[in-house]
């Protein structure tokens, strides 16, 4: 299946998890366009669409963490920034993903 | 002029533009992608993550600060202050 | 292109399900997308399994076999079977050899697109140019 096919599923499947969740894709359409294409290329190495931002610890535990999406496990944390650590993601009422700091949980003084 | 230098991945276009900021700047920084290393270093770098609350990248040091995600505004900062 | 054929009632179909027809020599799956009707090759484009025993998903069918998912619109393969990833746990020895030489042959087996039919309805008939 070429890479094209292989994005328009996982839009279709991530849509469906994340909507319930108070988020969408990211109206930077560049943005989003270039991160799914990690994630099939992730896929195709390891199998599943990790995060392509996150480090794959190889500890499945720990892995299954950044599976995209991976809001459920980094929920006060994403709800904070408005969006999703790689930037897939945005709460629903986003129209300026651009606007959105990268901010770590650290930073956030949430841990 | 500080030490700068950060943990990436290839897969990340923050990272990437971290990268940029530096580079456009003219300011020379060691980097390595976390998901090209062999994995003793993967290892060591999933420690200094650990020890200093991250999980995701990019991780950036400059000086003996760290900077956790892509911040423009805190690179700058960081470069400007004594 | 070939001449529309009669394959079944339209009735017969209902919304979201499946049902498959042969015609000339060709097995296919129809479908039942919200009123609107696909005709889909029935053979899964993974290991052939048939598609109509899967589950139909707006324009998504997944095969019951191994998961792997078909656009009925276009015949896109979209997702390959699961699991893509099976860990790394060591099996018991007196299967190790049988699984290794499954991985070996899996390693050549793809999932391919299915080929995918202009269907319409007339007169409460579902047409197929097959």
């Amino acid at each position: 299946m070429s890479t094209d096919s292989r994005k328009k599923a996982l839009r279709h499947f991530f849509q469906r998890v994340v909507e319930p969740l108070g988020f969408k894709f990211t109206p930077d359409a560049e943005l989003a366009d270039f991160l799914l294409e990690q994630e099939v290329k992730l896929e195709i190495k390891h199998g599943i669409p990790f995060c392509p931002c996150q480090p794959i610890r190889h500890d499945r535990a720990r892995d299954v963490q950044i599976v995209c999406p991976c809001i459920p496990f980094h929920r006060k944390h994403f709800d904070a920034m408005k969006r999703c650590w790689c930037g897939l993601f945005v709460h629903q009422g986003v129209t300026d993903p651009a606007s959105l700091p990268q901010l770590s949980a650290k930073d956030l003084g949430l841990e | 002029m500080k030490k700068v230098s950060m943990y990436t991945l290839s897969t990340c276009p923050w990272c990437r533009k971290a990268k940029q900021f530096f580079s456009q700047r003219h300011i020379p920084f060691d980097d390595i992608d976390y998901d090209l290393a062999d994995e003793a270093t993967q290892e060591r770098i999933m420690r200094e993550l650990d020890a200093e609350g991250a999980s995701g990248f990019p991780f950036v040091r400059i000086g003996d600060q760290v900077v956790l995600g892509y911040q423009p505004d805190r690179y700058a900062k960081l470069l400007a202050s004594p | 292109m070939s001449d529309f054929v009669k394959a079944m009632r339209a009735a017969e179909v209902a919304p979201g399900g499946m049902k498959t027809v042969e015609l000339n020599g060709h097995q296919l799956v129809i479908c039942n997308c919200d009123g609107t009707f696909y005709a889909i090759d029935r053979r899964c484009g993974h290991m052939n399994a048939p598609l109509e025993m899967g589950t139909l998903d707006g324009t998504i069918v997944t095969c019951a076999m191994h998961c792997a998912q078909f656009d009925v619109t276009t015949g896109e393969a979209l997702s390959g079977p699961v699991p893509g990833n099976v860990g790394n746990e060591v099996p018991p020895p007196r299967i190790g050899a049988f699984l290794t030489n499954v991985a070996r042959l899996m390693e050549h087996v793809r999932t391919e697109p299915i080929g995918c039919y202009p269907a319409k309805v007339e007169d409460e008939w579902v047409w197929l140019a097959v």
